[in-house]
């Protein structure tokens, strides 16, 4: 709306409810923020008594903290990878074909974001438990058995690093190859032409002209699949259950569950330690927000 | 290029897309199948179903017919979806995106603070949730009414479904008033300028210019909020994993439970099928109203 | 040496064929211009001459030599796109240097050369820039180094200024020129603009729907087009035409009749006879400014747009209106009678079907 001074009344309105708003948005995050630094810290809000860092500290001493922050950081940034090499392809090729198959593609890539993840669940289980029977095979009659278990822990499909990484990849998969095809639609085709005429061959042309130039869109279709795999709570909950593999989000989710004494302060110290990273990229991918409505749903 | 080449980029072409067409057919478009397929078999995890599942026909939609706690749950999601996304979420959203259409120290700052909560993992929103609606008097939601003269509440027990609104409202403003901000700066001050010129006022020029103005925008929202509203499970799951005694059983909640708390794959892979027919009938619409062009 | 010879190209798209034919050769260090209306397939030669789109029918001969599946880079030649493509990423040292660097020559060797085209294009100070940091005719500049850099045997333009103001279009087409006395390579571009094509062709070739409608010095197609479209596509405002028939004939003239009931006796006009139809076609230039006594034509103004230095009145025919554009400032009402002249010498015929009936 053009600026035209506001009226004390409609000053006091703006600002009055922009203050309720803001406050019903913030008020969740005190307690979290003072829990996590307050070594006595219950369920309840209060002002700590003494303020320190020794619940971060016993995340990584009592707890396994360090176990499940690279748990975390290994399936999401694997997954993350993942979907940036395919739907850095994928998204390139999309763009630049008229075959048959790019229209149809298109709009089950629409249909397969709206899919709700839970209503795949069940015959997911049955994918996975498929696909582990069969990795489990081949790992046994080429690994000694000693090792099968630690192998399986990396390539298997249920308590397995691989299954939820490629589940998790494809999950977010549909909306980076919206990004990217939107973002390569926009790059000129005369760049590579231009790059052919100079006697680039198509390796050339990926690495040199290419890839420099799908950066931003990289980085978009990268931070939102990461938010997303970071943020997932159902896959983890679904296809891990061995302590040795369990994610943040299990993390803080059995520590909330725990039948005994709940511990408050470790637990959100936790919580933050798994925030952070989550509104680190959320605020860098703040931007490519609006264009990517186009094509995406919200994560 | 000469023909080959133009014939050799297109097998590139297809290449390229090969491995993300195999990965989303191999976990989704394969198990979306299988769901129809299980919704018609009797399979179990546990009892004689588990060890020899038979076909059944459509005995697992006959009962859904009958079933209370299903017809209980998408009762709770339609009510979850209308008060959460389409109205407080949008009516929020609208609202601070008109309040903050104007330039102001702080503008930032409210900005950063309405969006965060979107930014939050939803295990972590959960978590705050359950110290905000803790029980006992010093439960920081009971402080606050407290203020008001309110008695101390079992917010969750009492109240359970209007507090998950409350929660996922808290949730999605952020977004909402990202894609509504967008929708009003599309609008140019010139259409104002010329309202104001034929003499209409503040709550004439809302209600004549920027509401019909925001239709495109606001119709887009919805079909996007509605279907990822419907999707929600970690959020509420965390928080109530459904109770107390099913009042906050979303149906994607309903489903899990079913399947892997009951043990009823056919019987939870029927219900999955119904929300994924849904879904799928506004993901549809939704691509009608994008106009995809490729 | 590097002359072009297109024989009978044709381009199918599917069922459709876009380039229908085409015979064309080009000498070497000529600056052939192919200039026709949008969808007239100028590009689309251009990127087959290139190597950029396949050549469906036809051969393409680089000093003799075939070069119809060659790939773009085999084929010596540059060329300088519409929107330039100057890779965001990388200076313009590294733009430039960019084609060197693939081939591997090394870094001193490309440096050099780099610095011996910027100087040549004033883009000296320019080097560790990026492309966004250029104006529109420094981007133009780059674009053009890019291209010479690599020596080649010619180079293709593809309606490079098109993106440039007025003002700049004007100083680029200059300095083309320029490039083109300075480097007498064998130049060919495409525009859709026919005083650029005017300004800068030794040779014009003018396209309409896939096929060469002219192709020549461009006063020989201003003075004498082949056919009603090159007549009508070179000049502007474009050719006046009227619709007429032969009265009578004699030796060497002819009395044409036009359905406004205009009477213009020409000379020097051989093979027709009369009761033909024909089409008179005059340029806007060619009709001036009379005493009533002495007018060929009184016509009634339409409209009149006064550019100070000359003055253009639209006026009313049996056909479309015509327009005339008379040297001076003259203050002309809408509906005022006005006496024109007409320059019987420049006046141009076509028969029915449009070809042209040269006068000698």
């Amino acid at each position: 709306m053009a600026e035209r001074p506001d009226t004390p009344k409609t000053a006091a309105s703006r600002y009055g409810l922009l203050f309720v708003i803001s406050l019903y948005c913030i008020m969740p995050f005190v307690w979290l923020l003072t829990a996590a630094f307050d070594p006595g810290a219950g369920l309840f809000l209060e002002v700590p008594a003494k303020v320190d860092l020794s619940n971060f500290f016993r995340v990584f001493q009592e707890e396994d903290g360090l176990l499940w922050l690279m748990n975390s950081l290994i399936v999401c940034g694997g997954a993350t990878l993942l979907v940036l090499v395919l739907s850095g392809f994928g998204g390139y090729a999309l763009s630049r074909t008229h075959a048959w198959w790019k229209r149809p593609f298109l709009y089950a890539i629409i249909l397969v974001r709206v899919i709700p993840p839970t209503a795949l669940i069940v015959p997911l289980y049955k994918v996975m438990l498929t696909c582990n029977l069969a990795i489990a095979g081949v790992v046994r009659s080429v690994v000694p058995p000693d090792y099968v278990r630690s192998v399986m822990r990396f390539v298997g499909f249920i308590d397995g690093y691989l299954g939820l990484i490629l589940l998790l990849a494809t999950m977010h998969l549909p909306l980076a190859l919206w990004i990217m095809k939107t973002f390569f639609d926009s790059v000129s085709r005369e760049y590579e032409e231009a790059a052919i005429m100079d006697g680039a061959t198509f390796g050339q042309r990926l690495r040199r002209v290419l890839l420099p130039l799908a950066m931003p869109g990289l980085a978009a279709s990268g931070l939102f699949a990461f938010i997303a795999a970071w943020g997932d709570f159902l896959f983890p909950l679904t296809f891990i259950s061995s302590p040795e593999l369990k994610m943040l989000p299990l993390g803080i989710y059995s520590a909330f569950l725990r039948d005994s004494q709940i511990d408050y302060g470790l637990l959100a110290a936790i919580a933050v330690i798994y925030t952070a990273p989550a509104i680190i990229a959320f605020a860098l991918a703040r931007r490519f927000l609006v264009q990517t409505f186009g094509g995406g749903l919200k994560g | 290029m000469s023909v080959s080449f133009t014939r050799r980029e297109a097998w590139r072409n297809r290449f390229l897309i090969l491995p993300s067409v195999l990965l989303l057919a191999a976990f989704v478009v394969y198990p979306a199948g299988f769901a129809v397929y299980t919704s018609l078999t009797n399979e179990a995890l546990s009892g004689p179903a588990a060890m020899n599942p038979r076909f059944v026909g459509f005995a697992n939609y006959a009962k859904l017919l009958t079933d209370q706690n299903f017809w209980r749950s998408l009762a709770i999601t339609f009510w979850f979806v209308l008060f959460s996304a389409i109205i407080g979420q949008l009516v929020l959203g609208l609202l601070s995106a008109m309040l903050l259409n104007r330039r102001f120290a702080l503008r930032p700052l409210v900005n950063a603070i309405i969006l965060m909560p979107n930014a939050v993992p939803e295990v972590v929103a959960a978590l705050m949730w359950a110290s905000m609606l803790a029980a006992g008097e010093y439960g920081t939601l009971n402080n606050i009414v407290a203020w008001f003269g309110v008695d101390p509440q079992r917010w969750l027990t009492s109240f359970p479904l209007t507090m998950i609104i409350i929660v996922n409202i808290w949730r999605g403003i952020g977004f909402a008033m990202i894609l509504m901000t967008s929708g009003l700066s599309s609008i140019s001050d010139e259409l104002y300028e010329a309202a104001r010129m034929d003499g209409a006022n503040t709550s004439q020029i809302f209600r004549r210019i920027t509401l019909p103005l925001l239709v495109p925008t606001i119709f887009l929202y919805l079909l996007v909020s509605t279907v990822s509203t419907i999707a929600i499970f970690g959020l509420v799951f965390a928080l109530t994993r459904g109770g107390p005694a099913g009042s906050t059983e979303l149906v994607g909640i309903y489903i899990y439970n079913q399947s892997f708390n009951s043990y009823q794959l056919g019987y939870g892979s029927a219900v999955a099928v119904v929300v994924l027919v849904f879904s799928l009938l506004v993901g549809m619409l939704y691509v009608r109203a994008l106009k995809v062009d490729v | 040496m590097s002359s072009i010879t297109l024989t009978n190209i044709r381009k199918r798209f599917g069922a459709l064929e876009v380039i229908k034919g085409v015979d064309i050769s080009i000498a070497d260090g000529e600056f052939a211009v192919f200039v026709g209306p949008s969808g007239c397939g100028k590009s689309t030669l251009l990127r087959m001459i290139a190597g950029l789109e396949s050549i469906s029918d036809g051969e393409f001969r680089l000093d003799g030599e075939l070069m119809n599946d060659v790939s773009p880079d085999k084929r010596g030649l540059a060329m300088v796109f519409q929107s330039y493509a100057l890779y965001p990423h990388m200076t313009v040292a590294e733009n430039i240097g960019f084609s060197l660097d693939l081939k591997g020559v090394d870094k001193a060797e490309i440096k050099r050369r780099v610095g011996a085209v910027a100087d040549k294009l004033q883009l000296g100070k320019l080097l560790d820039r990026k492309p966004q940091a250029l104006s529109g005719g420094q981007r133009q500049r780059v674009a053009i180094g890019r291209a010479i850099i690599k020596e080649p045997k010619v180079i293709l333009f593809d309606e490079p200024l098109s993106n440039l103001d007025a003002a700049l279009r004007v100083q680029m087409r200059a300095e083309l020129q320029e490039l083109h006395r300075t480097t007498k390579s064998t130049i060919i571009y495409v525009t859709h603009d026919q005083v650029e094509a005017m300004t800068l062709a030794d040779r014009i070739v003018v396209l309409s729907e896939g096929q060469v409608k002219q192709a020549d010095h461009p006063i020989a197609l201003y003075k004498q087009p082949d056919n009603l479209f090159v007549g009508q596509f070179i000049g502007s405002p474009k050719m006046n035409v009227f619709q007429a028939r032969v009265e009578a004939v004699d030796d060497t003239s002819a009395r044409i009749v036009t359905a406004d009931g205009w009477t213009v006796a020409l000379d020097s006009v051989k093979g027709l006879s009369a009761g033909e139809t024909v089409q008179l076609g005059i340029r806007p230039e060619d009709l001036s400014l009379a005493e009533p006594s002495n007018a060929d034509i009184t016509v009634q103004a339409i409209l009149s747009e006064r550019l100070g230095m000359e003055t253009y009145v639209s006026f009313q025919t049996k056909g479309e209106p015509a327009i005339a554009r008379i040297a001076g400032d003259h203050r002309i009402g809408t509906g005022e009678q006005v006496p024109l002249k007409i320059n019987r010498n420049a006046c141009h015929l076509f028969d029915s079907t449009g070809r042209a009936i040269r006068r000698s």
